[in-house]
């Protein structure tokens, strides 16, 4: 496979490009007619949208910073699914990332660590409870054949739960109660762990955050193109039982395949709960990880896939914000454009594999 | 713990454990088939919508009952049209459509209902059986029930007839297990995938309804929370057959049950750990820890004859 077929993905560009296009446009027009059934203005719709979107620095910032995480479950789901792997524990590795930055960021003397290390190792410690999250999988996987999806999946649930009930523990991360009032979430992290601001200015809060993905993307892209690892997860995935008489351990490949694409999701969690939320709350991950995992799969198995998906996903979900404070249209209006392109991409991928198998 | 209140505990444990038993069968028997049903979550909250605006509109549970099963046919029709028929990923399609209907009937609702929803919905009673609402103590707290939780043991009986005793059953496990065989057999394992997807659409949405016009007799904006995913979680633990999904929805209505009952008891466990347990059951259930699991060789796998 060659370098530019994995960047662009496997289909080749008019089909591939036509129907993520089609797809949401056809979901613009859906949404269109529904704003004109709720008698919402069709100007003050638009203009929200905009605000929303692109109508000032920090809504750019604040889309680009949720695009940021959509492309990282992104990167960690086609890197593992290029060995034939499907995670859809990334809700899960962000759920356990956010608890690992949070009890790390609020640890005695973490604050004061100089050179930018207050954040970076709450952010270390996030990723490697999000790869523990994913090898865990793996490991299952390797061992006695679970299903990684099933047991993705259960993982997620659980670290969702987890978050809810650090949260309710005082023991836990719970911040100290003062009286009835006290609200079920943990301390807010110290200033110094934050993750720095690229434009050093909160009206443009874009996050360091926003490099890492970049960078990561490019690593991505060259690992599945250019490495003997990534030609492994690849032989692994077209052919196990190949794959290991060529020498490549399928336990080995399966567990860091999934354990890399853990540490992306924790990473994500950890970014999200230090470069935005800045105190843990139940429900922290609200679905990024879900929709994170539709961008991999959108993308089909593309980094510029992943990038276009999560930049669509990023900022329609600000959109969604901005128009249900600034014209009263519920967020659910979003979700039935965002299923609508879910389903349709997910549907053309028959024409799209049935053309790649043909030529 | 008196035994008012053990009865009061079991009585709210099986009226709990119902709904999800409903979908777990469902959704057992699109997985056997081999289909990965994410979609159920949306599926049952089509159907409590469904079901409670025909209610509200006619003033009949029973026909609000029967615009329940309607409402969830479009979702089924779509998931098993893109999954049997365009071969799409199971799971990102459930995703899609969960995400839809939530949407959808989050925009109905508040079209329809608007400042009304406050109103309440015209629902089932509850009926106690002859003779069991006798027993002291425990007939009216355990037996006084909807008819739907009398009706839905009946389907997990036929369900599980179905399952072990008929060909139909033999060859949908079959599609779930080794669906290259079944076509060589002759059989379609699209058809039966396809009607195995319409089958869970019906029980879900039967679930759906339960919720909405059976137990509390309002809609409320995505008040199926994660039902749809419990149920999957049940048929996980329940190691894909009908027996332990069966032990597995009540454990996990008994655990919901709990929640409730624990200030009355006085007993300190978190309840984060009770909402938390059914899936730590099931994950270790999938770990090996809770005997051999065998899911269905297929499942999640499109089919490409």
């Amino acid at each position: 496979m060659s370098a530019s077929s994995t960047l662009l993905g496997t289909g080749r560009a008019p089909l591939g490009l036509l129907v993520p296009v089609l797809a949401v446009l056809t979901a613009a027009l859906a949404g269109i007619a529904l704003i004109a059934m709720l008698g919402v203005p069709f100007r003050d719709a638009l203009e929200s949208f905009v605000d929303g979107t692109i109508g000032s620095p920090y809504a750019i910032s604040v889309s680009l910073n949720r695009s940021v995480v959509y492309a990282l479950i992104g990167l960690g789901f086609i890197l593992a699914n290029r060995a034939g792997l499907t995670n859809v524990g990334g809700e899960g590795q962000i759920a356990v990332g956010g608890i690992a930055a949070t009890a790390l960021a609020l640890q005695h003397g973490v604050g004061a660590l100089p050179f930018g290390l207050a954040f970076l190792v709450p952010l270390l410690g996030a990723t490697l409870a999000g790869t523990a999250w994913g090898a865990l999988a793996g490991v299952l996987k390797a061992r006695i054949g679970t299903n990684e999806v099933i047991s993705t999946l259960l993982l997620s649930f659980i670290a969702v739960w987890l978050v809810y009930w650090c949260v309710q523990s005082t023991a836990l991360l719970r911040q100290p109660m003062t009286s009835a009032a006290t609200l079920p979430e943990s301390l807010p992290v110290p200033e110094a762990t934050q993750i720095p601001l690229l434009t050093g200015d909160a009206a443009a809060p874009v996050t360091a955050g926003l490099l890492a993905a970049i960078v990561l993307a490019v690593v991505v892209a060259l690992v599945l193109t250019r490495s003997r690892f990534g030609f492994q997860l690849h032989a692994v995935g077209l052919n196990p039982t190949a794959a290991t008489r060529a020498g490549f351990s399928y336990a080995t490949t399966v567990v860091t395949a999934l354990a890399i694409a853990g540490a992306f999701g924790g990473l994500a969690g950890g970014l999200m709960l230090l470069g935005e939320q800045y105190s843990l709350r139940a429900g922290f991950s609200s679905g990024y990880g879900y929709d994170g995992l539709v961008v991999g799969l959108l993308s089909r198995g593309s980094v510029l896939g992943v990038i276009a998906a999560s930049l669509l996903f990023g900022f329609l979900r600000s959109a969604g914000i901005s128009m249900e404070m600034g014209a009263s249209i519920p967020t659910a209006l979003i979700q039935v454009m965002q299923g609508l392109i879910i389903l349709t991409v997910a549907g053309a991928a028959y024409w799209l594999d049935r053309r790649d198998a043909g030529h | 713990m008196t035994a008012a209140l053990l009865a009061v505990f079991i009585g709210s444990s099986i009226r709990l454990a119902m709904p999800l038993l409903l979908a777990a069968i469902g959704e057992l028997i699109s997985e056997r088939a081999g289909v990965l049903n994410m979609s159920i979550e949306g599926m049952m909250l089509a159907g409590a919508f469904g079901g409670a605006v025909g209610a509200w509109a006619t003033g009949s549970p029973s026909l609000g009952l029967l615009v329940g099963l309607l409402a969830a046919l479009p979702v089924a029709l779509i998931q098993a049209f893109l999954t049997v028929v365009l071969r799409a990923n199971q799971i990102v399609t459930g995703l899609g459509l969960n995400i839809l209907v939530l949407g959808a009937t989050t925009l109905a609702y508040r079209e329809i209902f608007g400042a009304r929803s406050r109103e309440t919905i015209p629902g089932f009673p509850a009926w106690t059986p002859p003779l069991l609402g006798d027993i002291p103590v425990f007939g009216e707290a355990v037996f006084r029930q909807v008819w739907l939780v009398y009706a839905a043991i009946v389907v997990v009986i036929l369900a599980a007839f179905v399952l072990r005793q008929t060909a139909i059953g033999i060859a949908l496990t079959a599609a779930g297990d080794d669906p290259r065989t079944l076509e060589r057999a002759g059989l379609s394992v699209e058809a039966l995938r396809f009607g195995a997807i319409l089958m869970t659409g019906m029980l879900a949405a039967l679930a759906g309804t339960f919720l909405s016009i059976g137990d509390i007799h309002t809609f409320t904006e995505g008040m199926t929370n994660g039902a749809g995913y419990l149920a999957i979680a049940a048929v996980i633990f329940g190691n894909w057959t009908v027996g332990r999904t069966v032990v597995a929805c009540f454990v996990f209505g008994a655990a919901t049950a709990l929640q409730f009952q624990l200030p009355a008891i006085g007993l300190d466990v978190p309840n984060a750990l009770l909402i938390m347990m059914p899936y730590l059951l099931a994950f270790l259930a999938v770990a090996g820890l809770v005997g051999r699991q065998t899911a269905p060789r297929a499942l999640a796998t499109p089919f490409r004859r």
